[in-house]
């Protein structure tokens, strides 16, 4: 799906979350979404999955706009969070129903069970959602979007939480997607997998875009502006 | 750009001084001119100040019920100023309906409050003022907050007939002893002097009601401005 | 119809929890079963006053047992955000509103047909030839009550105060309901004709029939803001 993001911005009050931005993101990309905390990265991904509203500018998908509201594009579009976006009183099982149902997606129950067996959570497909630690929780929602299909798919900081097995499924799901034409926004602080997962890299400070360049190798204006976010003290080593 | 702002002053000017001066003509007209009521004596007067009352509190939330329309269709923040600046001077003026029609009640019905359906009417519409302004002022995202004020202002406005009828019907069904009711609209058997006053005062409240909500605009206006440019100062 | 289907998804879920966790209609019962108890207390009523007391003390206790089920309606949404979750989709947002107004209702109504009955033994009153048509009039009062309720639960979501904004919002514009629910519970109790209720059933069901529409259509706006 081609993005496009036209002289978006978002204020807060007084303050401005996100500062006008222009951006193209291009079928096939796996961005990564840098920044210190309060950067914007949030923002950006509230506004880019329409959920924000935003004070000046638009998001065109494949060249429509894109709204608050019901609408088919929506359909399209995908947010992975730590908690995933689940109901802790429902059962696994009947989470992905229940997502699938609204979202108007035809999935047999077989084709949900292996779902959940693909990122690992087979064994628990009748338990509660709260009997879940938040690295399954995140599994879970790989999982649902797994059935729901979007071509556009936002992650926000999903790297906190999963193990060494849940990053793999993770990066196959994510590099499928892009293979197909799909485009990821990853916001993240985990550098040392985007080096290797993503195709560019996108840095916001204070609601500012400071930094959009393609992956290269070496990346020294990469390493130089991200060491300014690095604590103080360490080196950075790739 | 400066034109315009200066004519819009001129204009707020122009009406604070007609409403000064037709307050004063319905100060006159009521309290000098027009003579005595034979039954309830010099405490009737207070109906030229209590008619026109409660019709600019009616007014006023039609208009917060328009800016509420207005602002959900178009969400301009303008609309959405007019609506809470309606809001505003609407409830003065309803509690100011309220605090006459008390004041008439002492002398005439020898109760400070009475639950007649109009009286009742009233205190309902204050309430609803102000679940309104409680509402703005407990939400703390400004477009959130003008969102759900403008859907309360609808919801509101489409109940009052529904508060109307049910409180009219309940009233009516159980009546209350008639030397508590006042049965009589003061129009009725009316001297020709009587009505000039509260055409007089009719004006008057009306103007005054603009010339508080131009005002009350303004100031929402340039509080907005301010923050505008405030938001604007850095660069984009 | 996809709406209608999607409605019935959204209120298969919240039976679901209720029916597994079971806080709201268990606090619910409990809270108007203790206010019937405390009304007895408060209030003396006298044998031949009580048909005329009943309906408007019944009601009291439903509203306010009701505000209590409201402020706890879309508690299930803001566990994991799940609000967004269902924003995020392409999901009609009028049927979030169905579906928080259905089971609001049915809560409700479950609570009432067991406190009903309860009533009216603690009260020594007869007259339970007239429970279906009393039940009526109490069916299109909580429609109007979960109508409003619902809409003004979500227009409050994220303010301060919310327990206490809900009531100061809502019992104003309530008032139609109450009266006419009352007034005509009252009038079936003293005279037993159906008839002479009807001016206020109307009036009823024309507010349930004005503010589901609204509500109907203004939704989308307050939850999406």
């Amino acid at each position: 799906m081609r993005i496009v993001i036209r002289g978006l911005s978002k204020s807060y009050g007084l303050v401005w979350a996100l500062k006008q931005t222009d951006l193209v993101l291009e079928p096939g990309e796996c961005i990564a979404l840098l920044g210190p905390n309060g950067a914007g990265k949030s923002t950006l991904l509230g506004l880019l999955s329409a959920l924000l509203h935003p004070t000046t500018g638009e998001v065109l998908i494949d060249g429509q706009r894109l709204d608050q509201g019901s609408s088919p594009l929506r359909s399209a579009i995908g947010l992975l969070t730590p908690s995933g976006h689940l109901y802790e009183g429902l059962t696994l099982r009947e989470n992905l129903h229940l997502f699938n149902s609204l979202y108007g997606v035809k999935k047999s129950p077989q084709e949900i069970d292996e779902a959940l067996d693909t990122v690992g959570l087979g064994r628990w497909r009748e338990e509660y959602v709260s009997a879940l630690s938040s690295g399954m929780k995140c599994r879970l929602g790989i999982g649902k979007w797994l059935l729901l299909q979007p071509q556009f798919l936002l992650l926000d900081e999903p790297y906190g939480v999963l193990d060494g097995s849940g990053v793999d499924l993770l990066e196959s799901y994510l590099k499928r997607l892009c293979r197909s034409g799909g485009t990821v926004v990853m916001a993240t602080h985990h550098v040392s997998r985007i080096l290797t997962l993503c195709s560019r890299a996108l840095i916001l400070r204070r609601g500012e875009l400071i930094f959009d360049e393609p992956r290269q190798q070496p990346w020294e204006s990469f390493h130089r502006t991200f060491a300014e976010f690095l604590p103080r003290g360490d080196q950075w080593s790739s | 750009m400066a034109q315009a702002a200066q004519n819009k002053t001129r204009g707020r000017k122009l009406l604070g001084a007609s409403a000064l001066l037709s307050v004063l003509a319905g100060l006159y007209f009521g309290l000098i001119e027009a003579p005595p009521d034979a039954y309830q004596g010099n405490a009737q007067r207070i109906m030229y100040l209590h008619i026109p009352s409660i019709l600019t509190a009616y007014l006023s939330f039609f208009i917060v019920f328009i800016g509420s329309c207005l602002f959900l269709w178009k969400r301009e923040k303008r609309d959405d100023i007019l609506a809470s600046s309606a809001a505003e001077i609407g409830v003065l003026f309803t509690a100011l309906t309220i605090l006459e029609g008390s004041i008439w009640g002492k002398p005439t019905w020898g109760v400070w409050w009475t639950w007649d359906a109009r009286l009742t009417l009233t205190a309902i519409l204050l309430l609803i003022f102000i679940g309104y302004l409680m509402l703005r002022s407990l939400i703390e995202d400004e477009t959130r907050a003008a969102v759900c004020s403008a859907v309360l202002g609808i919801i509101g406005f489409l109940d009052i007939p529904l508060i109307h009828m049910s409180v009219y019907w309940w009233r009516t069904l159980h009546q209350p002893p008639s030397i508590l009711r006042p049965d009589k609209m003061p129009w009725e058997n009316i001297h020709p002097s009587m009505l000039i006053a509260l055409a007089v005062n009719f004006a008057a409240f009306i103007l005054l009601y603009f010339y508080l909500l131009s005002l009350r605009f303004h100031v929402g206006e340039m509080e907005e401005e301010a923050k505008t440019r405030k938001l604007y100062r850095g660069s984009l | 119809m996809e709406l209608l289907r999607q409605t019935v998804w959204l209120l298969r879920k919240d039976l679901l929890l209720e029916l597994r966790r079971r806080e709201s209609v268990v606090a619910m019962f409990f809270f108007g079963t203790l206010l019937l108890f405390v009304f007895h207390f408060a209030f003396e009523i006298p044998p031949d006053r009580a048909a005329a007391m009943a309906p408007g003390l019944l009601w009291l206790a439903f509203i306010f047992t009701g505000t209590l089920g409201l402020t706890q309606l879309f508690q299930a949404e803001r566990e994991n955000h799940c609000l967004e979750a269902l924003l995020l989709g392409p999901m009609d947002r009028a049927a979030l509103y169905l579906a928080k107004v259905s089971f609001n209702l049915f809560l409700m109504l479950l609570v009432e047909v067991i406190i009903f009955p309860l009533f009216w033994i603690l009260f020594n009153l007869a007259f339970w030839e007239l429970l279906p048509s009393l039940f009526l009039v109490a069916l299109l009062g909580t429609m109007g009550f979960c109508v409003l309720g619902t809409l003004f639960s979500a227009v409050t979501l994220k303010a301060r105060a919310r327990e206490l904004l809900l009531p100061l919002i809502l019992f104003p514009l309530m008032i139609p309901v109450i009266l006419a629910t009352v007034r005509g519970m009252e009038i079936l109790l003293r005279t037993g004709q159906f008839e002479e209720a009807v001016p206020w059933l109307r009036l009823l069901v024309g507010f349930d029939v004005i503010f589901l529409t609204a509500g109907f259509l203004i939704f989308e706006w307050v939850i999406e803001a």
